[in-house]
């Protein structure tokens, strides 16, 4: 018998006039780790929801069609036993987290099953030592990082030993390190322990080759179903967006197998070329940004000099920073939690004053003015686009900004609507939105006093491809209009792809500052996957234009099959 | 920079009560400082909390109260005398003033304005020892079983907190960047600026609640009855400082009963020892309370007293 069943499920959320999954036939076998990918929109939470038994439980709306959780019907299943049984972990660990201490919030599932104290005590120890969270048994959870919360989301699920979990986009709002670590432990729970997985993913790179099974959704429906190399091989001919990146470059070609990691890919390619000695060492030839003549040709939009800064606490976060970014400029951020890219950011925004050293955003002294000086010439937009959004439409959320530095052209905001793609949504409510719609509008929002400057603090969390490419190309093109972007991020792919220049920072020091390919293509572990698959291969290779354009004229001739490593093509 | 008057835990002994016991321990210390009007007694029982904070290592923490609670004693010195005219050794005629009557002031009346002062910082004491002593979060627990969804209620909250004080500042600074100045303006505009601020606050509150709740109901949460999680396990220290509480509750009422703990200070004030008893109950009454901070040093130095208790 399988575990699970899904027959014909469709539904619609309340008051929804599209349906969220249309007709949905699956069948789960226990022990898969199965990946679901797909856009926004595309109806993968709505899935995991169905198969956690929250819908149409908790949620409501219409629904057609049955889930079978070991024969049984889903719905008529007790929902304390359901727990037992399906875990589900969700994507924002602020947000699943009940109990002011640790111990208390791994409890919590525990107690709601009604288990006696012995037996809670056992449970708690058993997953505090699988999960390594003795450190932090006692802590206040409000104090824990978001890695942490999640690794506690995660235990206090597991304490319920189900025998399903299922994770709705686990690591989008981790950073690279704790996201790793997210992922290891899955992977050995399906690996060692035997558990079901199911797990939405947007960034693939991390996980696609952890998959037994992908299941690829389009518009509430499994458009692709199959082991991870038969969906690679089956979507890589329709301009696969949902394959990781090394396996997106080579579907562009006839590759003798379609290879899912940085290890099959470099292999692959190592077969499929012939290495010139000189191309090793050859820069990249599509360079994005500008010679260091040109960049000392433009005046300087922000100018940091010898910044020094200590929190009320003792804490030193910023060491001796300095950083020149030119107007035009694209600079992307980069580096571990805690390493001062927000405290850099408050201080060149003025709304931190630093302890040593100078700021200067637009020709002002931030340091000594505060933000006043420049907020006019300044587009700030934070991690959570919802901060934005308060006014009873689109527009009026567009107006408020204007209204508030006195500007009267409200024409601008026509252009914004226009610009974001917004002007259907003119009169709707911004809470009534998407989540990638509701970026567009906080954008908007902070852009219609056509700033100087654009700063973003991790603006492609939880953001899928498609919206994190228009950001990506947005952003660069307001950059070709003289407007200066700075990016804080974790997306090493995104950096690579949009920004021109990295800014790599470490124990509030700027460790490495330069063109990308020069700071990429150093690092090893800040480097996106193409880079790390052509290093010492074809070096400078960073996008896949980049890779296109030097790899795809060498191959063709050299290519030896290898039927051991990827999927035939 | 409020942290320090959070409870924070570092591992002491005075820490690893059951929060029963130190909720009984606390309540006598509570109950005394209220019946007692005698300045020696208040006086003892504040010595002996200056040694219990001294021994959760928070000295620090309590500077703010003591700061609080002499500036009270003060203001309650200064204004007792005013309205006070039961005294007898007068020590300043002052003029007459309307509705007052004349203005004399009296050494007992500002000695009655000191003790209450002195009572107030005794108050105010314990409950910063309440503050650094036991882990709220195991006095929640306590309660879960009678109060269960009112407990989880003030978890939740208390959970919230911070996250909510970390969403208000970020979300002002939003503000603050599109051109909100939320210190100009009149008080009505000021007002409307802020009302904006809760309202982003508000709409995304509601939407995170249903986040929550959602993870709530994966969790089985109200699928049945609930059990109730027990990290607290009662060990002989418990027992034995429950026990030194109920015996200084006792102690203390008889004493009370028989005048002990007393003081008049009007019209002229009582002697501080008036007689043996009075001594002799408050040394008993102080030997069952000062019992934790004797198994607390009887730890640090005593290898036989730490594992039998």
């Amino acid at each position: 018998m399988p575990l699970y069943k899904v027959e014909n499920l469709t539904y619609y959320y309340p008051e929804a006039e599209k349906a969220a999954l249309k007709d949905i036939t699956l069948i789960i076998e226990e022990g898969e780790f199965i990946l679901v990918a797909g856009g926004s929109g595309s109806g993968k939470s709505s899935l995991a929801r169905a198969l956690a038994g929250l819908i149409p439980d908790f949620y409501g709306g219409r629904v057609g069609g049955k889930v079978y959780f070991q024969g049984q019907d889903i719905r008529t299943m007790d929902r304390g036993k359901l727990a037992r049984e399906v875990g589900m972990v969700f994507q924002d660990p602020e947000k699943q987290i009940v109990q002011t201490h640790v111990e208390a919030e791994i409890a919590f599932g525990l107690e709601n099953l009604g288990l006696d104290n012995e037996e809670m005590q056992r449970r708690v120890a058993e997953v505090v030592c699988f999960m390594d969270l003795k450190q932090i048994r006692g802590a206040f959870t409000a104090n824990l990082s978001g890695g942490q919360k999640q690794k506690l989301a995660l235990a206090s699920v597991l304490a319920m030993q189900p025998r399903v979990l299922v994770l709705d986009e686990p690591t989008s709002q981790l950073d690279p390190v704790s996201a790793e670590d997210i992922l290891n432990l899955v992977k050995r729970l399906n690996e060692e322990m035997g558990f079901t997985v199911i797990m939405i993913e947007q960034r693939l790179d991390r996980c696609y080759h952890l998959a037994d099974r992908v299941l690829l959704m389009e518009k509430g429906r499994i458009a692709c179903d199959g082991s991870a190399r038969e969906v690679a091989r089956k979507t890589s001919r329709d301009g696969a967006p949902f394959l990781p990146p090394v396996a997106r470059f080579f579907a562009g070609i006839e590759a003798p197998s379609l290879p899912l990691t940085v290890k099959e890919g470099r292999k692959l390619l190592r077969s499929c070329i012939i290495i010139e000695r000189d191309m090793v060492l050859r820069p990249a030839a599509g360079k994005v940004g500008d010679s260091p003549a040109d960049l000392a040709a433009r005046g300087s939009a922000v100018c940091l000099k010898n910044l020094w800064f200590t929190y009320t606490g003792g804490q030193e976060v910023l060491k001796d920073v300095s950083l020149d970014v030119g107007e035009g400029e694209f600079v992307a951020v980069l580096g571990e939690n805690g390493a001062g890219k927000s405290t850099m950011l408050r201080h060149l925004t003025g709304l931190l004053r630093p302890d040593r050293g100078t700021v200067q955003v637009l020709g002002k002294d931030v340091g000594r003015n505060g933000f006043k000086e420049i907020r006019r010439h300044t587009a700030y937009l934070s991690q959570n686009p919802n901060d934005y959004l308060f006014q009873d439409t689109v527009e009026d959320e567009l107006l408020f900004t204007l209204k508030n530095f006195g500007l009267k052209d409200t024409s601008v905001v026509d252009e914004m609507l226009d610009r974001f793609r917004l002007v259907q949504y003119r009169r709707t409510n911004p809470r009534d939105l998407s989540s990638g719609e509701r970026q567009r509008v906080a954008l908007a929002s902070v852009l219609v006093t056509s700033p100087g400057l654009i700063i973003l603090d991790e603006p492609t969390r939880g953001v899928d491809f498609r919206l994190k490419a228009e950001l990506g190309r947005f952003l660069r093109h307001e950059t070709v209009k003289g407007r200066t972007v700075i990016v804080v991020t974790h997306d090493v792919e995104f950096a690579a792809e949009y920004a021109a220049r990295i800014v790599m920072m470490s124990s509030g020091r700027v460790v490495s500052d330069g063109e990308k390919h020069e700071v990429l293509g150093k690092s090893v572990f800040y480097s996106p996957q193409l880079g790390k698959m052509c290093r010492g291969i074809c070096d400078g290779v960073l996008t896949f234009s980049e890779a296109r354009e030097r790899i795809y004229p060498l191959l063709g001739n050299g290519a030896a099959a290898d039927e051991g490593q990827g999927v035939m093509m | 920079m409020f942290d320090k008057l959070y409870y924070q835990d570092k591992g002491l002994f005075l820490q690893s009560f059951h929060p029963a016991a130190v909720l009984a321990y606390l309540f006598v210390l509570l109950l005394l400082s209220l019946l007692y009007d005698n300045p020696l007694y208040l006086l003892s029982l504040l010595l002996l909390l200056a040694l219990l904070i001294r021994g959760v290592d928070g000295f620090e923490a309590w500077e703010g109260f003591l700061k609080a609670g002499v500036f009270l004693m003060l203001v309650v010195m200064a204004v007792n005398p005013l309205v006070i005219r039961a005294g007898a050794t007068i020590i300043w005629h002052g003029p007459d003033v309307p509705f007052l009557g004349r203005l004399d002031i009296s050494m007992e009346a500002m000695y009655f304005g000191a003790v209450s002062g002195l009572r107030l910082l005794v108050i105010m004491s314990v409950f910063c020892l309440y503050n650094l002593m036991v882990n709220p979060d195991n006095v929640l627990n306590l309660f879960s079983r009678a109060a269960g969804k009112s407990v989880l209620m003030v978890a939740l909250a208390t959970r919230m907190f911070p996250t909510m004080v970390r969403d208000l500042k970020r979300i002002k600074e939003v503000m603050q960047f599109r051109g909100v100045d939320f210190e100009e303006g009149s008080m009505w505009e000021r007002v409307k600026k802020y009302s904006c601020l809760y309202n982003v606050m508000l709409l995304s509150s509601l939407e995170d609640s249903m986040e929550i709740a959602e993870s709530m109901q994966a969790r089985a949460y109200g699928s049945g009855r609930r059990s109730v999680y027990s990290r607290n396990q009662p060990r002989p220290r418990d027992y034995l400082s429950m026990g030194a509480s109920l015996l200084a509750l006792f102690a203390a009422a008889w004493g009370l009963h028989n005048g002990c703990g007393r003081y008049a200070f009007y019209p002229v004030a009582d002697a501080l020892v008036s007689d043996i008893p009075t001594l002799a109950a408050l040394f008993v009454v102080l030997f069952y309370l000062f019992v934790p901070l004797i198994l607390s040093e009887g730890c640090k130095y005593c290898r036989f007293i730490k594992s039998k208790i």
